[in-house]
């Protein structure tokens, strides 16, 4: 694995890196629990255009309001919708790197080459969605970012960028759903900046439901300004290998972030969630609350981490993983990393590792309720403290019919 | 309506209860009285269907066999339990556990399911009975209910799944005397002469409230002595000390002060 910074990368600087790429392997502790084999078989290139299959409409949550569709990295003009409010700016990533370079490359510029994925998407996501916020605006419909990858022939994964910027004082949500088609394995691969301005509140939802023979990858970066609050919701629940990777950093003074996460795995499903809170700036608070529910032979994986720079003296950060196991075959592995390099900080963290509760489970049925609606009440009821958290309704009635049947 | 005979219960080599027998008529109200360790819990999770326990003996309600039912299938044949301790179940609301539950025995009887409209005016009336607000049915079920709460949310329940036979384990513990007058209201109101009811209690305050028409006590496993409701009040005097003594003795009989045993069997 390379980790390096590239600075002032541009997306061909990326392609001519690619040559001395080395794909992660199971030392790389950030990558033990990953199936290889599945990561090995993907194959990345310039993306090429496909037509959506028609019935996969059906799958997106209907949302109101803008929306970017983007198939196998390519936008689609015909089933996006660019029209926007006063102060709002929705447009694909390859008009704005034409039109407004310095734009699309803060997305490039000084971005780390943690793992062999990124160089790729560095390299290869050309196109994508770009949503900038102007500062003092206040938009109330929710922007959605679709994204679908159907494998083809050449390569078998999409890549695809997202760029979001919510100006000084101007508040949004943004609900990124990302989703699969096709009888042929492959997967996606999608990295998405954040910055947040001074006093900004962005609400940003990932919800990853890929068909159960695709691999989905996927890295949020995220830089907050002063008195900024990000909230991210993710919902890591379809392909054979979900991963959602969040760094967020805390840069300036008073910012606050909350981190909050359901994993649901069932089959042979690896669901792996790698995060990162970096307190750089003094009085952040920070909170991270993930919980898993792994059916079946599923794993799941958390990996935790809350960096307190030198010099973030009052930093306030919190963690919590909470998992259900519903089968003696699944498993979850769960660790916290805290690096604490400064004064008066508050970290907490906690996990725990539970099965469903017989006596509750005995309790519903006393009340009529059959064995099997009374499991299915449990497993929503502990799911629902994340899915709650989810302001928009109708993305909140999708999720739990979602969770209501088995994944296949 | 509910026969009970040669009732046995035991977790591995532990046995609890030792050929229980009882006889419970519609509409009648029985109290069963016992020490801790006597047995009455687990009398009454083996009604409800609770697993882990080798049961022995007969157990019917209305002709049909209890015992091979399935705590769902009780339920739906008109059995309830109220819980001691009932089980906090974060993150699921409680109005929407109360109209599952309804509509899970409405629908196994083959009856038509009550609708979201129809259903809050069942739940109101029963909150009523117990003296309970409208945020109660908005909260999760029993989680973090004070003891009152919880014991007011099972005789609501009660109220909303009308039971043919409530077995009610030990209702008044951990009460304070208001939150004991209030359950005890729901229960009275609750009595009718198709109901009937298995009052569990280890004291015979709550007795002062919800009067029996037949009292039982439940020693080691056994009912050792059946009675009206003078003999709760024998039991307030003297404790259960004359019959968890004679059970230590080789012979019954020489305990001293003993009353005379009329239903042992």
């Amino acid at each position: 694995m390379t980790t390096s910074t590239a600075a002032a990368t541009s997306p061909h600087g990326a392609i001519e890196l690619l040559d001395s790429v080395i794909r992660p392997t199971r030392r790389d502790e950030a990558w033990r629990y990953a199936p290889h084999r599945q990561l090995d078989a993907l194959t990345f290139g310039p993306s090429v255009a496909v037509d959506l299959p028609a019935d996969l409409d059906e799958q997106i949550p209907a949302l109101d309001g803008p929306r970017v569709v983007v198939v196998n990295g390519i936008v689609d003009p015909v089933r996006s919708h660019f029209v926007t409010p006063h102060g709002l700016h929705v447009a694909s990533l390859a008009d704005v790197s034409e039109s407004q370079p310095g734009l699309a490359d803060r997305h490039v510029d000084g971005a780390e080459l943690v793992d062999a994925f990124t160089a790729y998407n560095l390299a290869y996501a050309t196109d994508g969605a770009v949503i900038v916020v102007d500062a003092g605006v206040d938009v109330a419909t929710p922007i959605h970012v679709v994204d679908v990858v159907v494998p083809g022939a050449a390569t078998n994964t999409s890549s695809t960028g997202v760029v979001i910027h919510i100006g000084a004082g101007s508040s949004a949500t943004v609900v990124e759903t990302r989703l699969g088609a096709g009888n042929d394995s492959g997967g996606s691969n999608v990295r998405t900046t954040i910055t947040l301005g001074d006093d900004a509140t962005l609400e940003h939802i990932v919800v990853q439901d890929l068909p159960a023979n695709q691999v989905h990858l996927s890295r949020v970066e995220a830089v907050q300004g002063e008195r900024s609050t990000l909230r991210t919701r993710s919902f890591n629940l379809g392909a054979s290998y979900g991963r959602l990777a969040y760094r967020v950093e805390l840069a300036g003074v008073g910012a606050h972030a909350e981190l909050s996460g359901l994993f649901f795995g069932a089959g042979e499903q690896t669901l792996d969630q790698q995060i990162t809170v970096v307190h750089r700036a003094k009085d952040c608070t920070s909170r991270q609350l993930f919980r898993g529910v792994l059916d079946d032979a599923s794993t799941g994986v958390f990996n935790g981490g809350i960096d307190v720079c030198p010099g973030a003296d009052g930093t306030d950060a919190e963690q919590s993983n909470d998992n259900l196991l519903l089968s003696n075959r699944a498993e979850v592995n769960t660790q916290p990393r805290l690096e604490i390099l400064a004064d008066e900080v508050a970290c907490k963290h906690g996990a725990t590792v539970g099965q469903l509760d017989d006596t509750a489970l005995y309790y519903l049925r006393t009340r009529g309720i059959n064995a099997e609606e009374a499991r299915r009440l449990l497993i929503n009821g502990f799911a629902d403290e994340v899915v709650d958290d989810v302001s928009i309704e109708t993305l909140r009635d999708w999720i739990t019919r979602r969770l209501g049947h088995d994944h296949d | 309506m509910l026969h009970v005979e040669n009732l046995t219960a035991a977790i591995g080599d532990k046995q609890i209860l030792k050929g229980l027998h009882l006889d419970v008529g519609a509409g009648e109200v029985h109290a069963i009285m016992g020490p801790n360790g006597s047995g009455k819990s687990t009398f009454a999770h083996a009604l409800a269907g609770r697993d882990g326990y080798d049961i022995g003996g007969t157990v019917t309600l209305d002709g049909a066999d209890l015992l091979e039912m399935s705590p769902e299938a009780r339920a739906a044949a008109g059995i309830f339990m109220g819980f001691q301790y009932p089980v906090e179940i974060p993150g699921v609301n409680n109005m929407y556990f109360l109209r599952t539950a309804l509509n899970s025995v409405r629908r196994a009887r083959g009856e038509t399911e009550i609708g979201a409209r129809d259903f809050l005016a069942v739940a109101k009336e029963a909150m009523e009975l117990v003296e309970m607000k409208q945020d109660f049915l908005d909260r999760a079920v029993n989680a973090g209910f004070s003891g009152g709460e919880k014991k007011r949310n099972e005789i609501l329940q009660m109220a909303v799944m009308q039971p043919r036979l409530a077995v009610l384990d030990e209702t008044d513990s951990g009460l304070d005397i208001d939150a004991l007058r209030i359950i005890a209201g729901g229960v009275n109101a609750l009595r009718g002469p198709e109901r009937s009811m298995i009052v569990i209690t280890h004291y015979q305050r709550l007795l002062d409230y919800i009067t029996p028409d037949f009292v039982h006590v439940l020693v080691d496993g056994r009912i050792v002595q059946s009675g009206d409701r003078t003999l709760a009040l024998h039991l307030e005097d003297h404790g259960y000390a004359d019959y968890v003594n004679s059970d230590l003795d080789a012979d019954p009989s020489a305990a001293p002060g003993r009353p005379l045993a009329g239903a042992s069997s």
